[in-house]
């Protein structure tokens, strides 16, 4: 089955929409990853298996991404996934940042769904197939991500001051990094003046801040100023990613030609 | 600390009549304090067991090495940890609070199953635990789903629907590795190797004829002795070693036709014993590595709990 | 199956025929609706704070394999059960095979061959 590139047939256009798709996938597959860190050590049991069907969920979605550009390059989703270097990833800083906390990855849960089901709307609204579709799909999963951590973030902020304290940490040290998530890169102009994106990242900012920020004040967080920390976009990434990576490709590193 | 107070020997008769006649006790139904003990210890040790037993595996979701194995992995270990929630509950009908359980796993005081104390060196054990330890558990487990403690049965019903799909995907795994290169193979014999024993260790040492043997029976907390299940696990699993051209670890095994058993070299009890209190190669690094989770997350208990009483901060921005 | 109140008054009488089902406070009893023509069935529990999180775990504890179309929690320890000592109650103590469909199988012999009569064969 032709994948996401097979009908952009300009060079230019092409390599832009490959940057982009990749940009899902590397996100996903990194936050998926982290999220997958929790498998047996969540703050209790039954979280601890909710917590693992995100990560999965995650994993699931990079792959599916992956997917439609190896069909088009005849090349296979294990090998975009880990055969890379580590400046050839696309992921925004959050997704990489280590779990840390219960609050910390709940945090960044809430940030990254409400990003990730925004940008999914351009992706369905895309007029390129089977992308388009496929990002219809996608966000039914979204959706359970979303309640999860916003009802974990709720019973960890509003239940005492302690609570608060801890969630606010968290939030003031993701804060930037969220914001990295909307990094402008020249793909984007690429893709807005052929009209496959309807918009560019950074102009989706605004609603994304209007939509979480009542659910951060709601839980009596207050939202951080300052900058927003780039780079991901351009493979920028922090010592932390590379480690992850060097375990993540261990196995697979040492038979690359192998069938595991 | 063996229950003290016997009970009233007509309650006990009669209860005892039940589970002969093949009934089975339900949550909150009277029962013999003896038998409560055995029910609570039994379940406890398999709770503990299924979120110890997530950590061996847990190590490799993040080197699996391919997306489709990361995802089926870390649905495994979700299984495992899943399987933990599901007991635990069953353990507290019987009058055990969940936490005091899980307080007591992480201190160390409480025990868990011998195969969980070993290390897991490489992708290939990934293999060995799934095929040969869960498929070890689901002779123990497939046989207890007719036990007499109905809300104990009944989680072992989907516990054992769970494990086909765990052997399932082992099997998967093992075939790769198999099939593949001269690497791969030695790799999985290599883990098969450390594997054997601990796995002839999994059924426990062959019952001797004792009262409580014979109470466990009767009370069918015990359905099978330790031995037949050994066996049974032999039979299953064995052929599946030799298909793939794989060496058994045991020189000595071999089938007895006239006896319809398989001998083995006698593993050495006494290490089982030892890993059995926590005195295995792994025993103390994994606890370790549990309790500074829960630790860790000991903030997130309290607010929890405060939330579930509705606390002033849950009321006040609301 | 024997009877487990036997030397019990008759009736049961003797012992308690309803309780509520001991179970700690955070505990939710889980039903899930596999299909729309389906009841809710209990499934298991879950510990939770409230009944917005129960819901949430239920979820992925006992939907993310078997089909569901709709979750319901409800504290355990709301739940009022009858007892093993009124499971006799339970059981009939004269026929009641008047109530079952399959007990008038002569009338049915009758209906169907009055049914072939009258009908041809390619409407059968």
């Amino acid at each position: 089955m032709p994948g996401a590139l097979a009908a952009v047939s300009d060079p230019a256009l092409r390599a832009a929409f490959r940057e982009w798709i990749l940009r899902v996938a590397d996100d996903e597959l990194v936050i998926g990853h982290r999220h997958s860190e929790w498998t047996g050590f969540g703050p209790d049991l039954e979280s601890d298996v909710a917590m693992s069907s995100i990560a999965q969920e995650e994993i699931g979605h990079a792959r599916a991404f992956y997917e439609q550009i190896a069909a088009d390059e005849g090349s296979d989703v294990d090998r975009l996934a880990f055969d890379r270097a580590p400046a050839e990833y696309r992921h925004a800083a959050l997704l990489e940042r280590p779990n840390g906390g219960w609050e910390f990855s709940i945090l960044r849960l809430l940030l990254y769904e409400q990003f990730e089901a925004a940008r999914l709307g351009l992706l369905a609204a895309s007029g390129q197939e089977p992308v388009a579709s496929l990002a219809r799909t996608l966000v039914r999963e979204e959706r359970y991500h979303s309640l999860f951590a916003r009802t974990w973030l709720e019973r960890l902020a509003r239940a005492d001051a302690e609570g608060r304290a801890r969630v606010q940490a968290a939030l003031d040290s993701a804060w930037p990094d969220a914001l990295g998530l909307f990094e402008a890169t020249p793909a984007d102009g690429v893709l807005r003046a052929a009209g496959i994106l309807g918009e560019a990242p950074e102009a989706q900012r605004p609603a994304w801040e209007e939509a979480v920020r009542p659910v951060l004040q709601g839980c009596g967080l207050s939202i951080p100023a300052g900058p927003a920390r780039e780079g991901g976009r351009r493979g920028l990434h922090g010592p932390e990613f590379e480690e992850m990576l060097a375990q993540m490709t261990e196995v697979w590193r040492s038979d690359p030609e192998a069938r595991w | 600390m063996m229950p003290s107070e016997p009970g009233d020997p007509e309650q006990v008769a009669a209860f005892n009549a039940r589970i002969a006649a093949g009934d089975q006790i339900e949550a909150g139904e009277w029962m013999p304090e003896e038998y409560r003990f055995e029910a609570v210890r039994l379940i406890n040790m398999h709770a503990n067991s299924e979120i110890m037993g997530a950590l061996p595996e847990r190590e490799w979701i993040p080197r699996a090495p391919t997306l489709a194995r990361k995802m089926a992995l870390t649905a495994k270990v979700q299984d495992e940890v899943g399987h933990g929630m599901l007991l635990y509950r069953v353990a507290e009908t019987l009058g055990r609070s969940r936490d005091e359980m899980i307080t007591e796993l992480v201190e160390g005081r409480a025990r868990f199953h011998n195969v969980f104390h070993y290390p897991a060196e490489t992708w290939a054990d990934v293999a060995i635990i799934q095929v040969f330890v869960d498929g070890a558990a689901m002779q123990t487990q497939g046989a207890l789903r007719s036990c007499s403690y109905a809300p104990y049965s009944r989680v072992l019903k989907r516990i054992c629907y769970e494990e086909d799909f765990h052997i399932q995907l082992g099997l998967d795994v093992w075939r790769a590795l198999a099939e593949g290169t001269p690497r791969q193979r030695a790799m999985l014999q290599n883990a098969l190797n450390r594997w054997w024993t601990p796995i002839l260790h999994f059924f426990g040492m062959p019952d001797r004829v004792s009262p409580h043997t014979e109470k466990m029976l009767a009370w069918r907390l015990k359905v099978k002795s330790n031995e037949e299940l050994r066996q049974q696990f032999l039979r299953r699993f064995v052929p599946i070693i030799l298909e793939y051209g794989l060496e058994v670890p045991d020189p000595a095994l071999r089938w007895v036709e006239e006896e319809q058993r398989y001998v083995y070299t006698e593993p050495d009890w006494e290490e089982l014993k030892r890993v059995g209190r926590n005195g295995g190669p792994k025993s103390a690094e994994r606890l370790a590595l549990r309790q500074r989770f829960h630790q860790q997350h000991a903030w997130v208990r309290e607010a929890v709990g405060r939330w579930a009483q509705g606390g002033p901060a849950r009321a006040a921005v609301a | 199956m024997k009877d487990a109140t036997a030397g019990a008054p008759p009736n049961g009488a003797g012992g308690r025929w309803a309780r509520p089902l001991p179970a700690p406070a955070d505990v939710w009893a889980v039903f899930l609706q596999a299909r729309k023509r389906d009841p809710h069935v209990h499934v298991g529990d879950v510990h939770a704070p409230d009944s917005e999180m129960a819901l949430v775990l239920a979820k992925e504890n006992y939907a993310r394999r078997d089909p569901c179309v709709s979750l319901w929690v409800v504290r355990a320890a709301e739940i009022y059960a009858t007892t093993a000592d009124a499971a006799g109650m339970f059981e009939p103590a004269t026929d009641k095979s008047y109530r079952f469909g399959g007990s008038y199988r002569q009338q049915q012999r009758v209906y169907r061959g009055a049914w072939r009569l009258s009908h041809r064969e390619e409407d059968q």
